[in-house]
């Protein structure tokens, strides 16, 4: 809510602009009934009634500009509220880093966009509220006053005719579950043919997927015509109430009328209050978009608590070798110790293998030692400086990182290789491009390196090495290598090797793989286990060692 | 297929129209009861002190209500026989219009579609057509019979009424209509925006490690701030766009109110009208017209919009297939007959030349295939040849195969090995007939049957998915297939042929040794497997080929994953860009640097250092 709060604070001539509005709004709708009703009795006993026909025309022309002036202050209200939060957030994010991401990539886009938006809706809506409590409450007092009994009538027909309806919307949840069931057998159908697109193709049995996918349908449009008419009784049904209740007020009214107690305008007037006061409705909306708003207040709330990571002002020495020193370094994930006090050092301008069963720690260590986490114990060190006392820029300067997944961001690919604080000559994004093997497939594309991301669709493989040339076309001290080449097919991964191994060898590498055949060319290999280094020694050292070599597994599969 | 616009919606629906019409009547009858017993109820009731003729009006328009109701139930079920139509079409656009998209993208060897998006379409935007065709039809056609009972209400009241009620409610009405273009176009330009605004956050949340990784905070940000920007402009120009339509609803449906108590004098004074009537006329003028108008104004400025963007988005999207992407295949595999690949020998293309088929020997990189151009004449027997072939992706773009020559023997075994990218999969397309050539020629002798890495297992029984390819199979075809590739184990695991599979409960590996056994049994001569044993086992990727090898009267190309597929095969294809050579497994490792690369970082892996 602290978000919310937040905003309605900075927007609070507007918020209370909107309540005064919303209440002029509701005085002026509970001032003109009786004003029409004064008008229309002073004519029909033709008196002169200027003065009051002005009055309704006035009250009209009043109810219009509130009405429109609440709506467009409160739409404008919450736009702005929308922006302001979705920028705030936007940026923690992004301050935050991957820590944002704990509860996984669609929460998080959930909670920025969709909860957001209906956060940003809460001022206006929370403003608004006390204009919907006074409309309804207003015309039941308005109809006590004009007569008791019609309030009388009101107060006791609204509940026996509330519950008649409500006893009728329940029917529909079940409707509306057939329906979804039939939709998700198409979907489903419809997914796994997309997985076989290729076989489709080659079979030439596109038609005959088709009316595989597409059986299921009859049963939808049943599914679906039941819906419609089930909620087409629950229409019928809350359609009855409203004209039923004013009905009833209206006989209650003519009796009254009958015996002199009332006139035609008070039966006028009193004909819209039941209208204003049947408006409860309105209210158990708006309660509802406040407590909506709250709901998802929060959920923005738990992204701006998530901590971001502070940063010093030191810089590297200038010509470091980029030594990379792990000291006790402890990471905890969940309930599990991943790293428990290790050491590690990774000498200047050295390529070091991280190798170690999968869930070892292998992506836990990597990202401790770029700083895409911080360690929950210990210091990792660049060129003797840990790396919290670093500049981002120098920090981000010094390190670059490839994944297993990488994710590419920019508009076309050239861009997705220049990813990065700066813009970047092409010569590098080419080179980079080159270096990973990425080079020969980009220019097959419609516009080469100028080909929109969205019209380009890459392989698993294509866009691994799309991630290793972004992290080839900037420099700096240390690469750290997550897993990077693990979809690449054997002779690629022989070409990104000799790159890795020939061009970049100035530069300090940390990269942990599965293969046997990538620890084999690193100068050193480093064996997580149980949470430590178990070994740091050379590859062919190592596989000496039975557990080692099992590992690897099934060795073929290199 | 053209896009849909709202009018399609309606068009050739005659019948169904007429009876949601029909039905609408009833709720035009309570309309105008309502108000002309109530009018009735004080001028020969109450007025006069005749409480039971009050009470007696009043009650008929009580029994309206529920009349009336009954009539908008029915409604709803016309609204179904009108909606649910549309939303079958829709369905089935989208289906269609992913699957085709799929293939071809799958034929031109390209990635993964977004699925998610094709099952968005499906479940939500579908559902946001149907709700809001739903919701015009309902509102329009509302206010359209509401206004006919208060006309005809007002005209057995005092005619006379009209005259006051009818010219400000066209104003209004047109000024709606004018107002309804505009601000129709802000809401489109709202939704892109706060659409563009979702993606943005999307990519961002899922490439936070990336963004921080690069240090690209600062341009993501800005990035975001000019999204999020452009989406407070288009919600505000929204925003003060609402005021033209309560503006609208102001002149239609207050300024009557005002204009009746204006004339109430001379109505009064004329005669024209009693004091019952006049209250009949507020009544028409508040419960009924301001309700209905406001709902119709409201409804048509967002779920109107809503729809033709709707529309637009479902139906536009996938464009008919190119004609030159249309595949020439080799025969559908289902429709070539009986038999696995039985006599399809003889029913080869006769290739000219003549020569031994691709047998290893001659010199060190001999036969077949040469980045540039081969006059070498085709060899006798052979059922695949490719001749000068060349294939690039677009009019500009570099071509992935050039100038290929290539001939596979009857019965020979070629194995493909080279760096991704290098065009395997485009040469397996051009094999099966997926691609066509850009130049060159492809002639087979018979059909091919392709099996992509990404095996195509489906919701059915396990005879059904192995004997998909076939026109005629009995359980124990499939069983044979099945022992016969490796999958015999998998298939008593899944309870024999007529068990039913639920494909996301098998493990990549399983669904790939289905789809082997289904190739297995398909009527084909020419086994290209695309890299289809990727997700099994060395031992049991072996086991496969082999049997496809040991296969009667069969000629396999495996495009190699690992590259223990080219030790078992007769001669390998070493796709690299210029240097592409073909030979045995003995001639390559002398005669191809490349090869001898890959050779060596498997033996480095097999055995250590």
């Amino acid at each position: 809510m602290a978000v919310v709060v937040e905003t309605g604070r900075q927007d609070a001539g507007r918020v209370v602009g909107i309540t005064v509005l919303g209440l002029l709004s509701a005085a002026v709708a509970l001032a003109l009934p009786y004003a029409l009703g004064h008008a229309l009795d002073l004519l029909l006993r033709g008196a002169a009634a200027g003065w009051w026909v002005a009055a309704c025309g006035g009250l009209i022309a009043a109810q219009t500009a509130t009405g429109a002036g609440e709506d467009l202050l409160a739409g404008l209200t919450t736009a702005r509220s929308a922006a302001r939060i979705r920028r705030r957030t936007v940026r923690h994010m992004l301050a935050a880093g991957p820590r944002a991401a704990g509860k996984g990539t669609g929460d998080l886009v959930t909670r920025v966009v969709g909860n957001a938006s209906d956060a940003a809706a809460t001022p206006a809506a929370a403003a608004a509220l006390p204009a919907a409590l006074a409309a309804p409450v207003g015309g039941i007092v308005a109809l006590g006053l004009t007569d008791v009994w019609l309030a009388v009538a009101f107060l006791a027909g609204a509940p026996l005719l509330a519950l008649l309806v409500h006893r009728f919307a329940r029917a529909s949840a079940d409707s509306v579950i057939g329906y979804q069931n039939a939709q998700g057998r198409i979907a489903t159908l419809l997914v796994e043919a997309l997985g076989g697109a290729r076989t489709i193709a080659a079979a030439g049995t596109e038609e005959r997927e088709n009316a595989r996918i597409l059986a299921p349908l009859p049963e939808l449009g049943t599914q679906g015509r039941r819906m419609w008419r089930v909620q087409g009784r629950a229409t019928a049904q809350a359609a009855v109430l409203v004209p039923l209740l004013q009905l009833t007020v209206l006989a209650v009214g003519g009796i009254r009328l009958s015996v002199g107690a009332l006139s035609v305008g008070d039966l006028l007037a009193a004909s819209r209050y039941v209208l204003l006061a049947t408006g409860i409705g309105v209210l158990v909306g708006q309660l509802g978009a406040v407590v909506k708003g709250r709901a998802a207040a929060t959920r923005v709330d738990e992204v701006l608590a998530v901590p971001v990571p502070a940063h010093g002002t030191r810089q590297l020495p200038r010509h470091g070798p980029g030594a990379l020193e792990l000291r006790a370094v402890t990471a905890v994930r969940g309930a599990d110790t991943v790293l428990d006090r290790l050491d590690l050092t990774v000498p200047g301008g050295s390529c070091v293998a991280v190798v170690g069963r999968s869930g070892a720690g292998k992506s836990v260590l990597a990202a401790l030692a770029g700083r895409l986490a911080d360690p929950d114990g210990g210091t990792v060190l660049l060129d003797d400086c840990p790396l919290p006392e670093l500049t981002a820029a120098e920090l981000r300067d010094a390190v670059g990182y490839a994944f297993e997944r990488p994710a590419l961001l920019g508009d076309t690919v050239g861009d997705a290789i220049a990813f990065g604080p700066r813009p970047l000559p092409f010569e590098h994004v080419t080179r980079g491009a080159r270096a990973a093997e990425a080079d020969g497939f980009v220019r097959l594309l419609p516009d080469g390196y100028a080909t929109a991301r969205s019209r380009a669709p890459f392989s698993g493989g294509e866009i691994q090495r799309l991630g290793l040339a972004r992290a080839f076309a900037r420099p700096g001290r240390l690469l750290v290598l997550d897993d990077a080449t693990s979809s690449l097919d054997t002779v690629t991964e022989v070409r990104v090797a000799r790159a890795l191994f020939h061009d970049h060898a100035h530069r300090t590498r940390l990269l942990t793989t599965h293969r046997a055949a990538t620890a084999a060319r690193a100068d050193l290999v480093a064996w997580l286990d149980a949470g430590r280094i178990r070994a740091l020694a050379p590859h062919d050292v190592l596989w000496a060692d039975a557990d080692y070599r099992a590992l690897f597994g099934d060795a073929a599969d290199a | 297929m053209r896009e849909l616009r709202i009018r399609d919606c309606v068009r050739g629906r005659g019948a169904v129209v007429a009876v949601l019409l029909g039905w609408s009547v009833l709720e035009a009858g309570q309309t105008f009861l309502f108000g002309f017993a109530l009018a009735h109820a004080l001028d020969q009731g109450f007025l006069r002190g005749r409480q039971g003729t009050g009470l007696w009006w009043l009650a008929l328009a009580a029994a309206a209500v529920p009349v009336g109701a009954y009539g908008t139930a029915r409604v709803f079920r016309g609204i179904a026989d009108l909606v649910e139509p549309l939303r079958d079409r829709l369905v089935r656009r989208v289906v269609r219009g992913g699957l085709a998209g799929a293939v071809r993208a799958a034929a031109r060897g390209g990635g993964q579609p977004a699925d998610s998006a094709v099952v968005s379409r499906l479940t939500h935007q579908v559902e946001i057509a149907r709700d809001s065709l739903g919701g015009i039809v309902m509102v329009l056609r509302s206010f359209a019979f509401t206004a006919a009972g208060v006309v005809a209400g007002m005209i057995t009241l005092a005619p006379v009424l009209l005259l006051v009620v009818l010219p400000p409610l066209a104003v209004g009405t047109a000024l709606f209509a004018l107002a309804l273009r505009p601000l129709a176009r802000r809401q489109r330009r709202f939704l892109a925006a706060d659409e563009a605004v979702a993606e943005e956050c999307g990519a961002l949340a899922g490439g936070l490690r990336d963004i921080t990784a690069c240090g690209a905070q600062q341009p993501m940000a800005e990035r975001a701030d000019t999204r999020i920007a452009a989406a407070l402009r288009a919600s505000r120009a929204l925003a003060t766009w609402g005021v033209a339509r309560t503006g609208a609803l102001a002149v239609a449906g207050q300024l009557p109110i005002v204009l009746l108590l204006v004339a109430t004098p001379w109505l009064l004074s004329s005669h024209r009208i009693t004091p019952g009537a006049l209250l009949g006329a507020f009544a028409y003028l508040t419960q009924s017209l301001q309700p209905a108008l406001q709902a119709l104004l409201h409804t048509l400025a967002t779920s109107g919009t809503r729809l033709t963007v709707v529309l637009t988005h479902l139906t536009s999207t996938p464009p008919p297939p190119p004609e030159s992407t249309v595949p020439e295949p080799a025969g559908p595999p289902a429709a070539v007959g009986s038999g696995p690949a039985r006599g399809f020998l003889a029913a080869s293309v006769p290739l000219p030349g003549g020569g031994a088929p691709g047998e290893p020997a001659g010199p060190p990189l001999p036969d077949g295939v040469r980045g540039g151009r081969s006059t070498a004449p085709a060899p006798k027997g052979v059922v695949l040849d490719l001749r000068g072939v060349t294939f690039a992706y677009g009019v500009g773009a570099e071509p992935v195969v050039r100038e290929l020559d290539l001939a596979v023997g009857g019965g020979e075994h070629l194995a493909v090995v080279g760096p991704s990218g290098v065009g395997k999969s485009t040469l397996a397309g051009l094999i099966a007939g997926l691609l066509v050539p850009s130049a060159g020629v492809v002639r087979r002798a018979g059909a091919v049957a392709l099996v992509p890495q990404e095996a195509y297992v489906f919701r059915g029984t396990v005879g059904e998915n192995i004997g998909y390819l076939r026109a005629h199979t009995t359980p124990a075809l499939v069983t044979a297939a099945a022992a016969a590739v490796g999958a015999a184990g998998l298939v008593d695991a899944l309870g024999g042929p007529d068990a039913q599979v639920d494909p996301a409960a098998l493990s990549t590996g399983e669904r790939q040794l289905l789809a082997l056994a289904r190739t297995y049994l398909a009527p084909a001569g020419v086994v290209v497997l695309d890299e289809a044993t990727c997700h099994l086992d060395p031992a049991a990727e072996a086991f496969a080929e082999r049997a496809f090898a040991d296969r009667p009267a069969t000629t396999l190309v495996v495009i190699a994953h690992r590259i223990s597929s080219a030790r078992r095969a007769d001669r390998t294809l070493v796709l690299d860009g210029a240097d592409t050579t073909c030979g045995p497994h003995a001639d390559l490792l002398a005669g191809s640097p490349l090869y001898r690369d890959l050779a060596a970082a498997w033996a480095a892996a097999t055995t250590g250092p």
